[in-house]
């Protein structure tokens, strides 16, 4: 277990050091010069020779990462280039709106998604069963974006029923905060609830029918305690489903925040890949890059936790 | 030299068992659906623009018309013929989800089998590589690609087929790691076939159906991905239709509008579901492992 | 040193492009508090970064300057200049070089500081001489600035410049307290002081600013309000949304597209007005190596021919451009003046709309039908649809428009460079007329995307800025502007109009054509 722990560790920092990389280097390709975005209408020469010398683009990209790397560590990611805000500041009034977003869609999801999947499982075959599936199938099918705006369409447009975009912070006004949240959790919610449904339904058919199952229930233990039975066994595909989504689920809060005008971390960062803002770019990517590989580390040692036979065999994915 | 018939099953079989296979498939109701609703994605996208108006060609003073015979499906805001847009967009969405497939295993296929059968350090490294990509939430490195490299349909297609790659490798590694412990392997290595001869010549075409069943998943990722980048505004460009694009637009114009928002999103939602549905009964018939 | 310009400035559709700047809607934002105790809530379009006089470069800076901060003039809606801090207009001598500024008596700086000609050249001074000072530029012409008596001050000028004046009744005629200069030096912008109605009391980064009402304002009487407070909602939407709940009582820059409905709202009030800035095409005629290069052949169909430039713009449809794209929103003009502009001629000599002789003129032309010309556009700037249009429109007189879509500062550097046909792009615009043409269509200038080089034009432009007398400016304009037809390095499309949202509780709110809400003499029935 610790030799396997070891290795999970090591190969994240690894996995850790190449991201860093390719969000710097992909960073410096982007086209189009910080500098010239702030210098704006009156760009002369020596302004932009100074802001350059000022956010430290005329130094050698080497230097550049080095520096970017050690500030990163301290937990400086430098200042945004259009609003000269520290990028830490920002990433600390953002993180928190992605989080509730991501927490309410994958309580949704698991709401949704688990009770589906045991039913589905359980009344394999029956009417039950088809309406579960029929809604996993829609639920992978409906692209977010598209959710997204029929929900507006639906909710707001026709209904006036919630508002149709806007963001009110939590610590504000926390009534006002969870009903401008409702549609985007829901829009982000039902993608994993769908995956969820698949995944648990299929690992609660698989652990029914294994042998330790079969021989509890030629011991006459009743139908129920089989079930609770297999369904404690599958927690861990519940598990990894949630850390292999992650990225997915990122992915789309870009989309729904974009959709919904909500300022959190998707906004951000396709707002600063617009405007060239390399520090806020690079915060933002590292940020993402470090959660999904923690929350998969993390999950990894859970699984092995959970079903021992991985421990020995080292973890496959 | 070795024979062919070594690794795939003898012809005789062959074609029972393809019988045997489509027999399978006819029986799932669900799966046909799947392949009906993928034929009619095919034939809108291929012979959709050849029956519709050109769908650049503005008609400003007929903007948001309704459906009538000149239009089948009215006219959008700028008095484009809808159904025209719609039939173009289904090309670019195929276009999209095709090659981004297609070059996603060409190139991933063979670094899948090199790294299942040879394993070793080169697994090491390309697993690692392969966690690398997955890393990155799929969305933010496209944006970040179609940032650098500009947003057009040609690099939508790099940036999915890189997306796609991880899960074409892992697949075929999986497959490769599987089939190299079986005993024709095993006779092709003892009759001295070399290390390409055996990826290619027996491990490859063993591993057709899983890919077969990798493809319906990764086609309608492919076509999800494009109208995602495309609706960000880091896709295909404007005045091109383009299902995403498309929504873009009609967002603006929800209220007096809100059909436009309808069709193109129930098209890529169906289409999805075409492949979706396909894909599982694929999966079902030719991939037995997985199989409820 | 300090630089900060908003996008929304240089802008191609400044309200469009506020939507892809970065939102600062930040959670934990100060209660609006529906506007209890007389204080006003206003939704500001963007941050508007720092409030230093010297250093401030964004529109939304400006808007908050109003509050706090009087300038020497200010514009009224003719876009004249009126004296603010000053007790009357310039007077300049005859050789244009000498200008004498007379200043209000008696007046005091909000911390106290009494106001006099000393405070206006310690701020001229260190408007000119600080560095990553913005108002450098905009006060070039000046070469000293003299205390004549306490009352009045005299500039000395390099050169002849009559936009100067408007200059004063911008940005660079801010004065702030001596006193609060000497205590903060360089941070003045961490807790500016001026001759205004409201002074500073505070601000949340990225989230609001507030000011209260000043005691020491020589007009105090006048102003109702106990304070206003600027929020930061950068999504128009979101602004629209804020003003109908009643959490915001007043939102600038409203989108064209929520107006219907919030008219519709009878516990709303909708102004708007034609704003300076334009929107048009910019055709590279001889910028063959950049614009600071010496002019060059440019081997395109239009670039070579006047009569085929002409053709592309005789194929516009202004109005039907505007109705389709904009809902009718925008104020389509072929001139860059802006229409309240005291200077634009009585009858504009526009090209006319006309399709069929645009279609003969490009027969006649002897290129191959249809004639290729490839469009530049910012990428995600809101254009899109109004390139479509002009693809569109171009089709039916023969030419083959592609549309380019390129990253905003790529676009503007291929623009600078000359490597680009035409390029679909806008300008903040300028109170003076001078502000839009020089620099812009002038051999050399920065923003000369279409490489003119005519020295007619050149020394039109010149002129009509060295005169002082407003009828013989307006005169030479006339004839500047009918060469810059002639030309036609810039096919201009229209005026932006802004939309500023009130509640029907705020009255006496003043929203000038420079799209600034002033809230001087406004109050608020609780």
């Amino acid at each position: 277990m610790g030799m396997f722990v070891l290795r999970r560790v090591l190969s994240s920092v690894v996995v850790l050091f190449l991201c860093s990389v390719a969000v710097f280097v992909g960073v410096r390709a982007l086209p189009g010069d910080p500098a010239l975005i702030m210098a704006g209408e009156s760009a002369t020469p020596a302004l932009l020779a100074a802001i350059r010398h000022q956010f430290g683009l005329d130094q050698p990209l080497p230097v550049q990462y080095i520096d970017y790397v050690t500030q990163a560590l301290h937990g400086n990611f430098g200042i945004s280039t259009t609003d000269q805000i520290p990028v830490s500041e920002i990433l600390v009034q953002r993180i928190p709106v992605t989080l509730e977003i991501a927490v309410l869609a994958i309580i949704v999801g698991v709401l949704i998604g688990v009770p589906a999947g045991i039913i589905s499982a359980v009344r394999q075959g029956r009417f039950a069963d088809y309406v579960s599936n029929g809604f996993g199938l829609i639920g992978l099918s409906v692209p977010h974006f598209w959710l997204g705006l029929l929900a507006i369409w639906i909710f707001a447009v026709r209904l006036h029923f919630l508002p149709a975009s806007g963001f009110v912070g939590l610590a504000e006004d926390p009534v006002e905060n969870l009903r401008r949240m409702v549609l985007p959790a829901i829009v982000l919610g039902t993608g994993l609830s769908a995956v969820l449904m698949r995944q648990t339904r299929s690992a609660l058919l698989g652990q029914l029918s294994e042998d330790y199952v079969r021989t509890a229930r030629a011991k006459g233990l009743s139908h129920g305690a089989q079930i609770r039975h297999a369904l404690r066994n599958s927690l861990t595909t519940v598990t990894t489903v949630l850390g292999l989504q992650l990225g997915a689920l990122i992915s789309g809060a870009v989309v729904t925040e974009q959709i919904f005008v909500i300022p959190g971390f998707g906004k951000l960062t396709i707002d600063s890949v617009l405007q060239r803002n390399y520090p806020v770019i690079e915060g933002v990517v590292m940020i993402t890059v470090f959660g999904y590989v923690m929350v998969n580390l993390i999950v990894d040692l859970a699984y092995a936790w959970l079903d021992p036979r991985l421990r020995l065999s080292g973890g496959a994915r | 030299m070795t024979d062919m018939a070594v690794a795939v099953l003898p012809a005789t079989t062959a074609i029972t068992r393809g019988v045997r296979l489509r027999r399978r498939f006819l029986r799932r109701p669900m799966a046909v659906v799947g392949l009906v609703l993928v034929t009619l994605f095919l034939l809108l996208a291929i012979f959709g623009p050849l029956l519709t108006p050109d769908p650049l060609v503005q008609e400003l003073t007929s903007a948001f018309a309704p459906p009538s015979a000149h239009h089948l499906l009215g006219t959008d805001d700028l008095g484009r013929d809808e159904l025209a847009r719609l039939a173009s967009g289904a090309r670019v969405s195929l276009v999209a989800g095709v090659l981004s497939t297609a070059l996603a295993f060409l190139v991933g296929v063979p670094i899948g089998l090199a790294s299942g059968y040879f394993r070793g350090w080169l697994d090491e490294v390309v697993m690692r590589l392969n966690d690398t990509v997955l890393a990155f939430p799929f969305l933010i490195f496209a944006v970040g690609f179609a940032a650098i490299f500009g947003a057009s349909l040609r690099n939508v297609v790099i940036a999915l087929a890189i997306g796609l790659l991880p899960s074409v490798v892992r697949i075929t590694r999986g497959e490769a790691l599987v089939l190299r412990e079986q005993d024709f392997i095993g006779g092709a290595v003892a009759d001295g076939a070399r290390a390409g001869s055996i990826m290619f010549r027996y491990l490859l075409p063993n591993s057709v159906n899983a890919l077969i069943v990798q493809a319906t998943v990764a086609i309608p990722t492919g076509i999800v991905g494009e109208a995602a980048l495309s609706f960000l505004g880091l896709g295909v460009q404007p005045p091109a239709p383009s299902w995403g694009l498309m929504l873009t637009s009609a967002q603006q114009f929800l209220v007096q509008a809100p059909q436009l928002a309808i069709y193109p999103g129930a098209l890529i939602a169906v289409a999805t579901l075409g492949f979706n549905l396909l894909g599982d009964g694929l999966r079902d018939v030719l991939d037995p492992k997985d199989r409820r | 040193m300090r630089t900060r310009l908003s996008l929304g400035l240089l802008v191609v559709a400044a309200v469009a492009l506020t939507a892809c700047s970065t939102p600062d809607a930040t959670p934990g934002a100060s209660s609006g508090g529906g506007g209890g105790g007389g204080t006003i809530v206003v939704a500001l379009a963007s941050d508007p970064g720092t409030i230093d006089p010297t250093l401030a470069d964004t529109f939304d800076a400006r808007v908050v300057f109003t509050s706090f901060c009087e300038k020497l003039y200010d514009a009224n809606s003719q876009l004249q200049p009126v004296p603010q801090l000053a007790s009357g207009l310039p007077t300049t001598s005859s050789d244009g070089l000498t200008v004498t500024i007379p200043l209000r008596t008696g007046i005091k700086f909000n911390d106290g500081t009494p106001f006099n000609a000393d405070a206006v050249k310690t701020t001229l001074d260190r408007d000119m001489t600080m560095s990553g000072s913005a108002r450098a530029r905009e006060i070039a012409a000046i070469k000293t600035v003299s205390v004549l008596n306490p009352t009045t001050v005299r500039i000395k000028l390099k050169y002849p410049f009559s936009p100067l004046v408007a200059q004063l009744a911008d940005r660079a005629g801010l004065i702030m307290s001596p006193t609060a200069l000497t205590k903060l030096g360089a941070k003045f912008g961490d807790a500016p002081v001026c001759v205004g109605p409201f002074k500073y009391a505070g601000r949340v980064e990225g989230t609001s600013l507030s000011f209260v009402k000043a005691p020491d304002y020589y007009n105090a009487s006048k102003v109702k309000a106990a304070g206003v407070t600027y929020k930061i909602i950068t999504d128009p939407t979101t602004r629209a949304d804020n003003l109908q709940s009643g959490d915001v009582q007043a939102a600038e820059q409203l989108d064209a597209t929520d107006i219907p409905q919030l008219q519709s709202d009878n516990s709303l009030k909708i102004e708007s007005i034609s704003a300076i800035s334009y929107e048009g095409i910019s055709i590279n005629i001889s910028n063959a190596h950049g614009v600071s290069a010496p002019s060059g052949p440019v081997n395109t169909p239009l670039a070579k021919s006047p009569q085929l430039r002409q053709a592309f713009e005789m194929a516009l449809d202004r109005n039907a451009m505007n109705k389709a794209v904009y809902n009718g929103a925008e104020s389509v003009d072929c001139l860059p003046l802006p229409i309240q502009s005291p200077f634009r001629p009585a009858n504009p000599d526009c090209t006319p709309y006309n399709p069929t002789v645009a279609k003969q003129m490009v027969a006649a032309s002897g290129v191959k039908v249809p004639v290729p010309v490839s469009l530049m556009i910012p990428a995600n700037s809101g254009v899109d649809r109004l390139a479509a249009v002009i693809q569109s429109m171009e089709a039916k007189a023969g030419f083959a428009v592609t549309i380019k879509s390129v990253e905003f500062t790529s676009a503007l550097a291929a623009a600078r460079a000359g490597n680009f046909d035409t390029f679909l792009i806008g300008w903040s615009g300028r109170l003076d007329p001078d502000g839009d043409l020089s620099d812009l269509v002038t051999t050399g200038g920065s923003n000369n995307f279409s490489g003119l080089n005519d020295q007619q034009l050149d020394s039109l432009v010149t002129q009509s800025a060295a005169s002082s007398d407003p009828q013989v400016r307006k005169a030479s304009y006339a004839k500047t502007l009918q060469r810059v037809q002639q030309l036609r390095p810039n096919i201009y499309l229209y005026h932006d109009r802004w939309y500023l949202g009130l509640s029907a509780k705020l009255t006496g709110v003043g929203y000038n054509t420079d799209g600034i809400p002033r809230f001087t003499t406004a109050s608020l029935q609780s």
